[in-house]
């Protein structure tokens, strides 16, 4: 399946600092489209779509604003969660800084479809520089009446991973540490200054025009039976063409990496950052989709050169260093894993380590209080799955040099 | 009258008031879930996960502190599944917790020795390397040695809550997080005077009363394997 | 002055995060004082404000020079030699990570994933990114900050 175009269907087409551009290729027509319906009559449009949310958790996107447009009160938010942290991923900075007219054309859609006045852009302090450019699209599309019915705040992080959890980074709008929350309640019952709230990746709302304006049914015909549309992937590592790359879901890992990015020397590959799964050459054939492999759209590919023990050491090393430190199985669970990698990559580590790592693996996954510390394991688990010789090639080691 | 909610609570079907969370309602039951973060009195807050059970259908397993018991909920409180996570969960806490048991003042009453007793933990298969902070002795009122904080934030929201004085706060993050006096500083008399709300709440011996000359410890001695 | 509309907050703002970044900007850092005149405004406790203020990493409660070099080290650009770029530049800037500059000009730390992973190795300086960065390029592009 080759590569296609809807959520990057502008990238490089409009000039995205000027707004006539962007209505010449018929932009806010989605809108249009949105606000000549009942906000009801948009969800279900979104729902019948079957578009799944594309930050990482592919919850259903028409169900969520349902849900909030149906929680009792006036008072509700639309964040569209531009906190894109995972390591390697690079995919919604790409599509800011080319097509930021979309993204507030779809928060003016979600708006109108959830009943909220206010919508939040919460943007990480890495990307700092993309603001101007935004705000420049806020208010063009202000100026031009496109926002009448709700207002845009760009909010800037601080520097915290942990922020892109949609219950941490509602902290932080709030003005606090970027702790995450428990829940239930969730945030289409109580959200965001505790009203409803529907936060939105900034691809699944970059989905919203498209299909506004092209109707559900178009979009439904896309992709595989539980994985509809495309999917925006950033591929970087060792491949000679790095880059941001737009597929059909279903489509394969191999025509993503190898035909599109160009790898030819691949040991292992990282779905999804560093909460994501990594995975040998063997795997190229599986599809990208909901059902099989996906994760938030990062991809980095690491050639034989590339050890594993000290991928998986430094990915755990930086989900220790942007745990939030709140619950115990993340918090201490990550350090006992940077700890126990290190002695790996000291050539100290024991047959009795693996075990440990196995077995707090699956503590962590099911009693850790938010997706961080529940997805912390992966590289571990899969480093252990695929790649178990390259930790017991070292265990071996140690014991010829007691010997 | 809140509406009753029917649930199956290790294979009994009981009911309980609509707004109960699972703990309230095992322990109106007789059922003994061990918590540490959870204080009746206090806000849930979620951070310890000692007190998780399982529920039918969830991927993860759940804290009962916080959740509340919804129509036709499966729960078990004592399976393998949870008690293997529960001693984890302890030994995770005792991994960076200082090995000072011996000379600690709160070692016959320290929570945390309790529930490891009653998980029957050996020794600890988790290693981390520990926290060292200085004692805080300024203060007459109380003593506080952040090393062997367990993070469970009972002083923090008791002083918000109860004391209403807002003292105490959480900075940092991740394995460095700690509890904090204004811009960490050691706690002194112009920070806090004598309310105790923090020190009786303590379930370690991080807060403790300055112990007078001749005083003995307190509680019964306590034995424990490992 | 257009900009300004999105940019400046709602009228309400006591949102301490906003401040917090506001008055690094100004100050450079949050120190002690600027901590507790923020408390006494926002009536809240010194140790919360203390708190927001230590969990994210763009926000320094020490010193720090007038513009910050931040160096990417996860993964993607660890293995486009990240290393030798914080070597050149602990050399170039005689200061180790972690360290300002005696003058006040340049502070170097390292930082997590900045996105820009498709032009490793990159660095942030203040809020610019340089990327496919090479040790021969570091000296020219430190001169634009003074």
């Amino acid at each position: 399946m080759p590569e296609k175009r809807i959520v990057l269907r502008n990238c490089g087409v409009i000039d995205p600092r000027d707004m006539s551009s962007y209505l010449a290729h018929d932009g806010f027509k989605g809108l249009e489209k949105a606000l000549s319906l009942t906000p009801e009559q948009v969800i279900e449009e979104v729902k019948t779509s079957g578009l799944r949310g594309r930050g990482g958790a592919g919850f259903p996107a028409g169900m969520k604003w349902e849900l909030t447009r149906k929680s009792p009160g006036d008072e509700k938010y639309l964040i569209c969660n531009a906190d894109e942290g995972e390591v390697g991923t690079f995919k919604d900075r790409y599509i800011l800084q080319n097509d930021p007219f979309s993204l507030v054309e779809a928060i003016a859609i979600a708006g109108y479809a959830i009943g909220a006045k206010k919508g939040f852009i919460y943007l990480r302090a890495e990307y700092h520089y993309l603001r101007p450019m935004l705000a420049n699209a806020i208010d063009q599309a202000r100026a031009k009446g496109f926002l009448s019915h709700m207002d845009i705040e760009i909010r800037m992080g601080a520097g915290a991973y942990v922020c892109g959890e949609e219950s941490a980074l509602m902290e932080s709008i709030e003005g606090k540490r970027g702790e995450v929350r428990y829940r239930p309640p969730f945030p289409p019952t109580k959200g965001l200054f505790g009203k409803p709230t529907v936060i939105n990746n900034v691809e699944t709302l970059m989905n919203i025009p498209a299909i506004m304006l092209n109707g559900a049914r178009w979009f439904n015909q896309i992709g595989t039976e539980r994985s509809k549309g495309t999917k925006v992937f950033s591929v970087a590592g060792d491949v000679p063409r790095p880059g941001v790359y737009e597929m059909v879901l279903g489509s394969k890992l191999r025509e993503l990496v190898q035909d599109l990015a160009g790898a030819t020397d691949i040991k292992a590959i990282q779905i999804g950052g560093a909460t994501g799964r990594l995975i040998p050459e063997s795997m190229l054939d599986t599809p990208l989709a909901f059902e099989n492999l996906l994760g938030a759209g990062a991809i980095t590919v690491f050639n034989s050169h590339r050890d594993i023990i000290d991928i998986v050491y430094r990915t755990m090393e930086f989900l220790a260093e942007e745990s939030c430190g709140k619950c115990v199985p993340c918090r201490q669970g990550t350090e006992v894993m940077v700890e126990t990698l290190e002695r790996f990559m000291h050539g100290e580590g024991e047959e009795r380590d693996v075990k440990v790592l196995q077995e707090l693996s699956s503590t962590m996954m099911l009693t850790s209080l938010c997706g961080l510390g529940q997805a912390a394991p992966n590289p571990v688990i899969d480093s252990l799955q695929y790649f178990k010789d390259a930790y017991e090639s070292r265990i071996k080691a140690r014991g010829e040099v007691k010997v | 009258m809140a509406k009753e909610i029917e649930v199956t609570l290790n294979d009994n079907k009981v009911t309980g008031a609509e707004g109960m969370t699972i703990l309230d309602l095992a322990r109106a039951k007789g059922i003994d879930i061990p918590t540490l973060c959870y204080v009746e009195d206090l806000l849930p807050t979620g951070a310890c996960r000692l007190c998780v059970v399982e529920v039918e259908g969830s991927r993860t397993l759940v804290a009962s502190c916080h959740t509340p018991i919804a129509p036709g909920m499966v729960i078990q409180t004592h399976s393998p599944r949870v008690i293997e996570a529960r001693r984890q969960i302890v030994e995770l806490m005792l991994a960076s917790h200082p090995d000072t048991c011996l000379v600690c003042d709160k070692a016959n009453i320290c929570e945390l020795r309790k529930i490891a007793a009653d998980l029957d933990i050996g020794l600890p298969r988790f290693r981390t390397r520990k926290h060292y902070f200085a004692i805080e002795d300024v203060s007459p009122y109380l003593v506080r040695d952040m090393s062997k904080c367990v993070l469970c934030r009972r002083c923090i929201r008791g002083c918000n809550e109860i004391a209403k004085k807002n003292v105490l706060g959480m900075a940092y993050r991740g394995f460095d997080s700690k509890v904090v006096v204004d811009c960490d500083e050691a706690i002194n008399t112009e920070a806090c005077r004598d309310c105790d709300v923090c020190v009786s709440l303590c379930p370690v011996g991080a807060l403790s009363k300055p112990r007078k000359v001749e005083e003995k410890r307190r509680g019964k001695v306590q034995v424990i394997k490992g | 002055m257009a900009e300004n509309t999105t940019i400046t907050q709602s009228k309400e703002t006591k949102d301490l995060l906003i401040l917090l970044a506001q008055t690094q900007k100004k100050c450079g850092f949050l120190s002690e004082e600027t901590l507790a005149n923020l408390a006494r405004t926002l009536d809240m406790s010194l140790s919360d404000v203390y708190g927001v203020a230590t969990f994210y990493s763009f926000l320094s409660t020490k010193p720090l020079g007038r513009h910050v070099i931040r160096v990417c080290k996860s993964l993607p650009c660890h293995y486009k030699d990240a290393a030798v770029i914080i070597e050149s530049l602990e050399k170039t800037l005689g200061i180790k990570t972690g360290e300002t500059t005696p003058d006040g000009r340049f502070s170097l730390e390292l930082t997590n994933c900045i996105g820009a992973c498709d032009k490793a190795p990159a660095i942030l300086i203040n809020d610019d990114v340089h990327g496919d960065l090479t040790v021969d390029r570091i000296p020219q592009i430190l001169q634009a900050y003074k």
